[in-house]
């Protein structure tokens, strides 16, 4: 069967079965920053917007996505020119397999989008169900609050808010 | 580091055995470093500076290709499916594959009958070679050993048909009784696992009629005889740890396929390729030289993907099919079929005088290994000598293990390999010593505790498990000043409530830094005509940034700009020979492996800096892209040299460097944990406030990367305190097969980390550097458990820590 998408603000037709979950029919269009860590709606890797909403794709059917407008991570930023959220992410040193990453970052916009200034229990509340083998969630709940400053809703409001300006970050810590 | 106007209370040696004069010769304190090894930080370039992952900007974007992304390369890709057993013990008597053959779009059915099915056994351990562990496994089982052990495997189109036909697959069996206490499995009236002809490799101490895989056991000193003293009291105590599961979020992932040469390649998930390639080629009969195995991004591995877990699959499939195939594990098989921490019961013992000088330390591990013994020896190894050691100070120490076998899913190597269980019940245990001596657990500690200039002899203890050593750096001072001061040791506030109770902590815990003696990394730098490089490692890179690690170092050595090298790592066929990303070794091993090998290069360059400079080598340095004279300020680009040796009309030349590197040292780590608690003194309910770690990791060489390998260790180790880990209803069936169930702390049930790095220098390493990602694993175990007997007065001992645990203690004592 045929169904309508809009992904990343392009229209698509995909050729899928009513119930194939949503997250392998993007994967198979090529979306593969979609990620797949459970047998389904546990881990959180897969989410992507839909109609702004961070859902599991494994968990939706391509059926219920018909006529809807998706937001994968591919959508946000590019390497060369990374949304602030994704700048935050490298910059606080939050991304260590990366595997969890970009549903991370669209579980991100949707609370930044809702509530732009969260604080850290919000923040913590909003990741629950994004799972982190890696991390220990402390360096992506410091990405996402340092997020919150550089965004206002959808808008970049620091200076360094997009662009991959320099390999070194400088989180202004000092290590000794 | 000691301060030598603040002598320790007994000046740290009161309890020191003289030690064996040529034992010095052998480890001399002085280390004979290179002039370019220790760098002031001023003097640092791309070292021990935060830059960012090579590899970031294709992480959050998700542009990075993990092997399930190379689907897409492959049109006629079949998937796999494997069949398991559903019994815990037992012959497998027939499996009715006709309905699945049969089913369009399946193209092989194996079962442990068929020609692609190997006979030959193996270990599944990616470990040195001949490996420490014995070859029990089969690709696929006729005789099972777990719910879970595999015994047929599909391929087919698409994963539902690859699931329907595996579902119609009918298996009957005899089943045999099974075991799952690994007490009960340890005795001769127990269900045999393995006769001794089951097994080739076998492992020391192995007594297959008890179920034993190995035995092991080491001493220094006389530690009966220290037990028997009349002047020594002696305590005891004994702790049990969870089985932990990896859970990288990418699951075990490998993708088999024949090139256009018809060599038989694998993408896999792993941390050990140039292992996987050794043992592919040993159970297929295959030589070395026409396997494959290349690593692309990897979702975590963990230990878990230290091990041959599902490449032979894939690889069996697509001789069958004739076509590329990849295995993608659910989630449930994640569970159930690849590989946990050992759970085990160590019981510690110490022998002390009444003013507190410990004489002697025994330790003891029972070790479920599991149905199969890969890992199970060197792990049970590590209980002892990764964690002993830090009372490097205390003359008779005695550690055993026995390992066994029981029906229950194969354990293996996990991030701490055997040390969190050591640390669990060494640090436990003093801590009640302490409080039984009424001294401060700090100073007790530092009475007996490694410092700089310290043999070890406890490493070496177990023989190949360890080696002796000599301390040459130890942070372990400032690591709990630095801690104290974080969690607020001395300014703790009570809470109002008359009911609750806070506390406060801490435990000690040292690793170490690769196999010593028993490891290898190489690495290969080849420079472009335009002045860049291309850095070949067979380091692997897991996720934890070690090819960014990597870049630093060369960067550093090269004087270039970290974008100007690109690298290619874990890739069999391209990259130099590598023992893998395990023992915390990689920045260690294949690190000094690319510090070598681009000081080959910078030689090279040097040279061609000269001819055009036209000044004498000795003169000139490397730095900001360029070959400068330290005389004269002259410089050329490296973009010059670059094209000078490609392009030169007198004189041309590749300019390549090669490094390789292996070591007797392997110098430890250490940690100070601190957690602070409140306990409901009515439930026994508790909240951890905070973590504290602080770790001496030598010269970080990102700081950034290190803090966040420490926490997301420390995480791990959290959880082991607090979670059940994998458990099993009466018929050894896994009774946690998805995320839900193997109930981990989330973002929103994790306390604060506060991961504090000592910088101390470690001559042995390149630029100072030891391990980092290991250590803060072994730790809040104890310390939690110290935290809540410092708060409420109860002692927790079996893992995991619960308020029905607390409470119960609690109303035992009333
Ligand atoms: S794969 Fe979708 S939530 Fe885990
Ligand atoms: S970074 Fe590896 S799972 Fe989150």
């Amino acid at each position: 069967m045929q169904f309508g998408l809009t992904i990343n603000g392009e229209s698509t037709e995909v050729d899928a079965a009513p119930d194939d979950d949503l997250a392998s029919v993007l994967r198979s269009e090529g979306y593969t920053g979609v990620k797949c860590g459970c047998d389904g709606g546990v881990c959180g890797a897969s989410k992507v917007l839909i109609e702004g909403e961070a859902l599991m794709a494994c968990g939706t059917t391509v059926e219920e996505a018909d006529g809807t407008s998706i937001v994968t991570i591919e959508g946000l930023g590019t390497q060369e020119d990374l949304h602030p959220i994704q700048r935050a992410f490298v910059d606080h040193f939050a991304v260590q397999c990366g595997f969890c990453i970009p549903g991370m970052i669209i579980q991100t916009k949707e609370l930044l989008e809702e509530n732009p200034n969260p604080s850290e229990a919000e923040v913590r509340e909003a990741i629950d169900d994004n799972l982190c083998r890696c991390t220990g969630y402390q360096k992506p709940v410091e990405a996402i609050l340092d997020a919150a400053e550089r965004t206002n809703g959808d808008e970049a409001v620091a200076a360094d808010g997009g662009t991959l300006s320099d390999r070194r970050t400088n989180t202004g810590e000092t290590h000794d | 580091m000691t301060d030598p106007d603040n002598p320790k209370p007994d000046g740290g040696t009161a309890s020191q055995p003289e030690q064996d004069p040529s034992a010095f010769e052998d480890h001399p304190l002085e280390w004979d470093e290179s002039e370019n090894n220790n760098l002031a930080p001023d003097e640092r370039a791309s070292i021990s500076l935060p830059a960012e992952k090579d590899d970031d900007p294709k992480l959050v974007t998700g542009q990075a290709k993990y092997t399930a992304d190379y689907e897409k390369k492959f049109p006629d890709l079949a998937h796999a499916r494997v069949v398991r057993s559903e019994i815990p013990h037992g012959k497998v008597t027939t499996v009715e594959t006709s309905e699945a053959e049969e089913m369009d779009g399946v193209h092989a059915v194996l079962t442990p009958w068929s020609e692609e099915i190997p006979d030959a056994k193996y270990t599944s351990a990616g470990q040195s070679y001949p490996e420490p562990s014995p070859w029990d496994m089969n690709v696929l089982n006729e005789h099972v050993r777990y719910v879970g052990d595999p015994i047929a495997a599909i391929a087919a189109d698409d994963v539902e048909t690859a699931r329907a036909a595996a579902d119609s697959i009918e298996i009957e069996y005899e089943a045999d009784d099974y075991v799952l206490d690994p007490e009960e499995a340890y005795s001769t009236d127990a269900p045999q696992l393995f006769a001794e002809d089951d097994v080739e490799n076998k492992i020391v101490g192995h007594d297959y009629d008890r179920n034993r895989m190995a035995q092991i056991e080491g001493e220094i000193g006389e530690t009966v005889a220290a037990f028997e003293r009349d002047d020594v009291h002696v305590h005891e105590s004994e702790w049990e740890t969870i089985r932990q599961s990896h859970a990288q979020i990418e699951k075990h992932t490998s993708l088999a396929y024949a090139d256009e040469d018809d060599r038989h390649v694998l993408i896999t998930s792993t941390q050990v390729p140039n292992h996987t390639r050794r043992q592919l080629a040993h159970l297929f009969d295959i030589p070395i030289r026409d396997i494959r195995v290349s690593k692309p991004r990897v979702g975590g591995g963990f230990g878990g993907k230290q091990a041959m877990v599902v490449e032979p699959i894939p690889l069996a499939l697509s001789l069958a099919a004739d076509r590329p195939v990849l295995y993608e594990a659910t989630r449930e098989e994640e569970f159930h079929a690849m590989r946990s921490r050992h759970p085990m019961k160590v019981r510690a013992r110490t022998a002390v005088t009444e003013d507190g000088a410990i004489e002697a330390i025994d330790l003891y591990a029972l070790s479920n290994t599991g149905a199969y013994g890969s890992h199970g020896m060197t792990v049970a190894g590590n209980v002892g000598s990764k964690p002993m050691p830090l009372y490097s100070k205390v003359p008779n120490a005695r550690f055993k293990a026995d390992i066994v076998h029981t029906n229950t899913p194969q354990t293996g190597a996990m991030r701490g390999y055997g040390a969190p269980q050591g640390t669990l019940a060494l640090e436990g245990h003093l801590d009640e010593v302490a409080r039984d001596l009424d001294l401060d657990p700090v100073e007790f500690r530092q009475q007996h505790y490694m410092e700089v200039g310290d043999l070890d002899e406890i490493a070496g203890m177990m023989g190949g498990e360890g080696a002796e050593r000599r301390i040459r750096s130890c942070g372990l001072d400032e690591c709990i000043e630095r801690g104290m001061e974080a969690i607020g040791w001395d300014s703790l506030e009570q809470p109002d409530e008359d009911h609750l109770h806070r506390g406060i902590g801490m435990a000690l815990s040292a690793q170490g830094t690769g196999v010593a003696g028993d490891e290898l990394g190489a690495a290969q730098l080849m420079m472009n005509e335009d002045g860049s490089f291309h850095l070949h490692v067979g380091g692997v890179d897991i996720g934890t940034g070690a090819d960014t690690a990597f870049i630093q170092i060369a960067a550093e050595v090269l004087g270039c700009d970290e974008k100007d090298i690109v690298i290619k790592s874990s890739d069999t066929d391209v990259t130099p020979f590598d023992y893998g990303a395990y023992a915390s070794s990689t920045t260690y091993i294949s690190g000094t492996a690319v510090k070598k090998a681009a000081e080959d290069a910078r030689e090279r360059i040097l040279y061609w800096g000269s001819k055009l400079l036209d000044e004498p080598e000795a003169t000139l340095e490397t730095g900001d892209g360029a070959v400068y004279s330290e005389e004269t300020g002259a410089s050329v680009d490296l973009e010059e040299i670059g094209y000078e040796a490609a392009y030169g009309h007198e004189e041309r030349e590749h300019i390549l460097g090669k490094g390789t590197h292996c070591t007797e040292e392997s110098p430890p780590p250490f940690a100070a944990q601190f957690v602070d608690v409140t306990v409901n003194e009515e439930t026994g309910e508790f909240d951890v406030n905070k973590l504290v770690v602080a770790v001496d990791c030598g010269v970080a060489i990102n700081p950034g990367m290190a803090e966040g390998q420490v926490e997301g260790a420390n995480h791990m180790s959290y959880e082991m305190a607090v979670s059940e880990g994998i458990t099993f209803d009466d018929e050894g069936r896994p009774e946690v097969t998805d995320f839900n169930e193997y109930d981990w702390p989330t973002a929103a049930e994790t306390p604060t980390i506060e991961s504090i790095l000592i910088e101390t220098h470690e001559p042995t390493g390149p630029f100072g550097a030891k391990s980092v990602a290991e250590v803060p694993t072994n730790t809040v175990p104890p310390a939690l458990s110290n935290a809540i007997r410092e708060a409420v007065g109860v002692r927790i001992t079996d893992m995991p820590i619960t308020a029905e645990k607390i409470e119960s203690e609690l109303e035992n004592g009333d």
